[in-house]
């Protein structure tokens, strides 16, 4: 072959660089594995499942404010702290059977129609019952009332708006912390490696729900508080020190040291090098913090601990201050509230597992 | 974290100095760990003794500053720091405001068999069902049951953990009444009784470590066995033996009405942990199984005409086993942290109720301590994960052995 | 190297009759091995030889019965002393693996289980399939003599796999497929990630033992060299199919098939006579959907209308030499290289 002319296969590149922009270029690239992520992702149905939970929630969270402003809800009775439903509701005459149960205070007769009929009630007399909050699902009330008259359903979608917020946020703070840390400790090496771990490890020392307890103390956190705490925590803890061996795998890759011989400096070999190529374990891990996030607001606001307006944890901690903890006949006070935590924080997790299949080649089927 | 735990084997250096280094940096650690929980609890607002003291209108303000002398509070704070740190490492741990004059180290005596108890029973069945239910889902992949069981063990493993407690009290204690709402005890019971519960709780706890440790032990034993049958024979004895020694043991013992009050007690929270824990270790097995497989000695383990259980345990199982034993000694170190909610919601008193009591009610002596003692249960746990590791996987062990 | 093996009339202690094995695929079926037969008769050596991807470690597998989990079998037969292991249970088949049929593995590295020792692993193998006949002891000398056969100090089986080279775990790894005295081992690219040096060393104790111990041997390679260096007869494949066969000396100086013919002329002989290098152009056909007629056309320099359509038979040119090629008589001699 002659050496001298350029090789016809080198030709053809040469005629196929477009004049298209390099932004417009890379978001093709961008766009073409997104494609081929998101085929890989499609197949595995467990993150499927984990996918279609969050969008159902993020559905149920955005359609509140639109069923308030399209006047669907009254804001008097839906809004969900200071709404009651004061209508009354009678229900169907019934036939006492038990004297006890028309007087214990949590059944779902109302006392002070009691004393005006004259407290002798008897077995066998026929008397028509007002319904007390909370009351029973029914159409008006999709999950019922809470004691105080509020709705359920409202709350509920609150509650999955607040879940979102705090735990995107905690996760970003997260994972944006735990990335940087994590690159620079492993690029850098020495005393700053020994500082940052040293550092995750007393982190990973404290009892967490201790701290939360003691940092809520100092003032009621508000949820961005919260949000902000907990990315502190999991970005200079635990998670650095995950993103730090991923990011100690990137750096003994010969394309770094192909970067530092072609004389790029530290911080552009963090920045344009390993960083990127850190990322998409740190994307998994927004996900996994996440579910970390959505949990440890639960707890807190269950143990009473937060300064919110409403979250799914309250809605436990004020069924239990109300004295309906116990109660399997109040069932809808309890239940959707616990589900709803949990099915999210699973969901953040299964799609977290359906993108490891991914990221993790060790993983991926044959 | 397999990659960092290692890192720190691979250094080169000799076991010995490996070992001296890391407990350097624990001392230092617990250190900085102790001082910050120092300032954070002090830096609580309100003085709370204070403020108690002075609710009381017969106290004369004399008797109140006497009072707060008394507990070093009349000091400057670095002084105060000073004494406490002291008093600490010489082993006294102080006196609890709230439990005003019971001494701080008498209390967690009390409280810490119960924690014990509680999460060593409810840690070895997670371990167990965990460990076996990730290697069969490890090994079903890909087959029909496989989703609906790692869902289900996602749910189980994310679920709202306060909650789902008071689900199965509300289920089992509540409607169907098999077992006690709380507690850990039930009083009637112990009136008079000839022992304290705690002691009998430690007979418990070392009676079923020892029949643990025996089945385990001969189990393990029987796999150097070379003839198969004999291998099952051995390992059928050692849990005839073990549990027969267990029941004999029992039946014939002056506590054991006691204990059965205690061990009635257990079942919920322990039911409700192993539900909750044990599909973490199934992902973790899946998880860590799923690499295992990919490896090529799978593939020669099964062109030796191995049959497939075989290679499920002597291979593939046996290597995966290392990140989940990591897994349990990092669970031990979170024990008492973890016991917060779990003994909050079935009314355990153990370490972690004391925990959060002590953080609330701002007894801060008693806080300290507890703090202290979960930074070091966690510094020990870390270091256990480490050597641990390298006691399994025999490539780190002979690194660090130079 | 005798070819004496050649002329005897044994039966074959395995033969391989127009086995074909699909991948299911999401994209399709990939046909990974399409109508391949060769056999092998006992104390002879057989090399298969192709680029990677060809599918000569699908066969391989398949002789172990250790496909993946997506292949399925579409015909054929797999005769091992008169059984076929294509309709044995997997019960039968485990009995027959490492007994009759063991494995040099590529990538000795990772075939080693690091967690056990390696004295225990080939020892498990011993436990499986001769245990009744030996004592513990008597194993573990066994394990020793196997050992100092390879070359290996016998006190190394107590070791984990982790302390050993690369070459001498190869040389554990031919200890381990002789453990169970098998009829047949097949190696695969066994010298592959090793240096130069220490590959002729492995080559030249794989040739002694085979010679000392009667067993037969498969290589399977990408490097037509070592397979002209250690075998009686040998396979090219291409493909997914079996291009051309025959003794290795009859191929290796003379071949027919154009494929063979390239790849032979790209590989720079010190022995034999001068030649020029004749590049092998474009790249194997996707196996999703193999071009029709015969699979080589498109990169062929001989080729011709009936190629693309009709796809050539597997036919004796004389000698056991076999060829599928409409116009092998069209292919130059190897010393006078193509003429462009």
């Amino acid at each position: 072959m002659d050496t001298k002319q350029v090789p016809e296969s080198l030709q053809r590149i040469e005629v196929q660089i477009p004049d298209r922009p390099l932004w417009r270029i890379r978001a093709g690239l961008l766009w073409e594995s997104f494609k081929s992520n998101w085929k890989l992702f499609k197949r595995n149905r467990v993150g499927l499942v984990g996918l279609v939970v969050i969008i159902l929630f993020a559905i149920l969270g955005l359609a509140q404010p639109i069923l308030f402003a399209t006047g669907v809800w009254d804001a008097k009775i839906y809004d969900v702290r200071t709404g009651n439903d004061t209508r009354v509701r009678i229900a169907e005459m019934t036939v006492v059977a038990n004297v006890d149960e028309v007087i214990d205070p949590t059944s779902q007769i109302d006392r002070r129609r009691l004393i005006a009929e004259g407290e002798n009630v008897q077995v066998g007399d026929v008397i028509q019952r007002e319904l007390k909050h909370p009351w029973p699902p029914d159409r008006h009330h999709l999950l019922g009332t809470d004691p105080n008259g509020s709705d359920i359903l409202s709350q509920l979608m609150y509650g999955a708006r607040a879940a979102f917020g705090l735990g995107l946020l905690a996760a970003f703070v997260t994972v944006f912390i735990a990335t940087t840390v994590g690159s620079v400790a492993a690029y850098f090496g020495g005393w700053v490696d020994s500082f940052f771990m040293r550092f995750a490890d007393l982190l990973l020392m404290l009892p967490i729900l201790a701290v939360l307890i003691v940092a809520s103390s100092f003032g009621r956190f508000k949820l961005w508080h919260l949000a902000i705490f907990l990315g502190l925590l999991g970005g200079f803890g635990g998670t650095a020190i995950v993103l730090k061996s991923q990011a100690l795998s990137v750096k003994v890759k010969p394309f770094i040291d192909a970067a530092r011989v072609a004389g790029g400096n530290n911080w552009r070999i963090v920045t344009a090098h390993l960083i990127p190529n850190v990322m998409p374990l740190s994307f998994l891990y927004v996900m996994f913090s996440v579910t970390g996030a959505i949990s440890s607001e639960a707890v807190l606001s269950f143990l009473g601990l937060l300064n919110i307006q409403m979250s799914w944890g309250l809605m436990i901690n004020k069924t239990q201050s109300a004295g309906y903890l116990l109660n399997p006949a109040t069932w809808w006070l309890i239940v959707p509230a616990g589900l709803a935590v949990t099915l999210l924080a699973g969901a953040f997790y299964l799609a977290g597992r359906g993108m490891d299949e991914i990221i993790n080649p060790r993983l991926r089927n044959r | 974290m397999s990659g960092y735990h290692a890192n720190a084997f691979t250094k080169g250096s000799p076991l010995g100095r490996y070992v001296i280094k890391r407990f350097v940096q624990m001392v230092v650690l617990f250190l900085v760990f102790f001082a910050l929980s120092w300032i954070a609890l002090q830096a609580i607002p309100g003085n709370s003794i204070e403020q108690q003291l002075r609710l009381n209108p017969n106290l004369p303000p004399e008797a109140i500053t006497q009072a707060l002398a008394r507990r070093g509070l009349d000091k400057p704070p670095l002084e105060q720091f000073w004494l406490y740190t002291k008093a600490f490492f010489t082993g006294d741990l102080g006196v609890s405001w709230s439990r005003y004059p019971q001494p701080v180290s008498k209390l967690i005596a009390e409280r810490l068999p119960r924690t014990v108890m509680l999460f060593s029973v409810a840690l070895l069945f997670q371990y167990l069902i965990g460990f076996q239910a990730g290697k069969y889902l490890a090994w079903r992949r890909n087959k029909r049951g496989e989703i609906a069981i790692t869902i289900a063990g996602v749910s189980l493993f994310t679920v709202f953990y306060p909650w789902f407690g008071l689900m199965m009290i509300l289920l089992f204690a509540v409607k169907l009444g098999w077992v006690p709402t709380n507690g850990f005890i039930v009083e009637a019971t112990w009136r008079g009784a000839p022992v304290s519960a705690n002691h009998v709780m430690v007979i418990m706890f070392f009676s079923l470590l020892a029949v643990t440790a025996f089945i385990g032990l001969t189990s393990w034993a029987s796999s150097r066995l070379d003839q198969p049958n004999r291998r099952r024979l051995v390992k059928i004895g050692a849990w005839v033996v073990g549990l027969g020694g267990f029941w004999l043991f029992w039946a014939t013992n002056q506590y054991l009405v006691y204990a059965k009050d205690v061990a009635v007690h257990l079942v919920l929270p322990v039911s409700v942990l192993t539900m909750v824990g044990f599909a973490g270790v199934m992902l973790i097995t899946r998880t860590s199984m799923l690499e295992t497989m990919k490896e090529d000695f799978v593939t020669t383990a099964r062109a030796k005409g191995l049959s497939e259980a075989m290679v499920r345990d002597r291979h593939a199982a046996r290597t995966a086993l290392l990140p989940v034993s990591t897994s349990l000694v990092l669970a031990v170190a979170t024990v008492i942290d973890g016991g917060i909610i779990t003994e909050s919601i079935f009314g355990w008193p153990g370490m972690g109720q004391l925990l959060l009591a002590s953080v609330v009610s701002e007894d801060i002596p008693v806080a300290l301590a507890a703090f202290s003692f979960t930074g070091i249960l966690a510094l020990l746990g870390h270091f256990a994960a480490d050597i641990l590791y390298g006691v399994l996987d025999p490539r780190i062990r002979v690194t660090s052995q130079g | 190297m005798t070819i004496s093996n050649e002329v005897s009339n044994d039966a074959p202690i395995l033969d391989v009759r127009n086995v074909v094995m699909h991948y299911r695929t999401e994209k399709g079926d990939v046909s990974a091995i399409e109508n391949v037969s060769f056999s092998l008769k006992s104390g002879e050596s057989f090399g298969l030889v192709g680029e990677s991807g060809c599918g000569k470690t699908s066969m391989a597998m398949a002789l172990l019965q250790l496909q993946a989990e997506n292949a399925t079998f579409k015909g054929g037969e797999i005769v091992l002393n008169g059984e076929d292991m294509l309709k044995m249970n997997p019960a039968e088949v485990r009995s027959h693996r490492w007994s009759d049929i063991s494995m040099v593995f590529q990538g000795a590295m990772n075939a080693w289980n690091p967690v056990h020792r390696v004295g225990a692993q080939i020892k498990e193998a011993m436990d499986l399939h001769i245990r009744p006949q030996l004592s513990h002891t008597e194993s573990r000398e066994r394990i020793a003599s196997l050992f100092e056969m390879v070359g290996l100090d016998p006190e190394m089986m107590d070791r984990y796999p982790h302390e050993f080279s690369g070459g001498m775990r190869q040389r554990a790894i031919i200890a381990m497929a002789l453990s169970c005295d098998p009829q047949i081992i097949i190696a695969d690219e066994p010298t592959t990630a090793l240096d130069v040096i220490v590959q002729d060393q492995i080559l030249t104790e794989l040739k002694k033992i085979q010679h000392d111990l009667g067993m037969s041997i498969i290589y399977i390679s990408h490097d037509i060299a070592v397979i002209a260096e250690v075998t009686d007869r040998m396979g090219v494949m291409y493909a997914g199919k079996m291009v051309e066969t025959g003794p290795t000396i009859e191929v290796f100086h003379n071949p027919k098939h154009p494929y063979a013919f390239l790849l032979l002329s790209s590989t720079p002989s010190i022995t034999g006579p001068r030649r020029k290098l004749a590049p092998l152009e474009g790249e194997p056909p996707n196996l999703l959907d193999p071009p029709p007629g015969c699979r080589f056309h498109p990169r062929c320099p001989f080729v011709t209308d009936q190629c693309r359509t009709e796809e050539p038979p597997l036919a004796e040119i004389g000698g056991g030499h076999r060829v599928a090629c409409w116009n092998w008589e069209s292919v130059p001699p190897l010393s006078e290289g193509l003429r462009k």
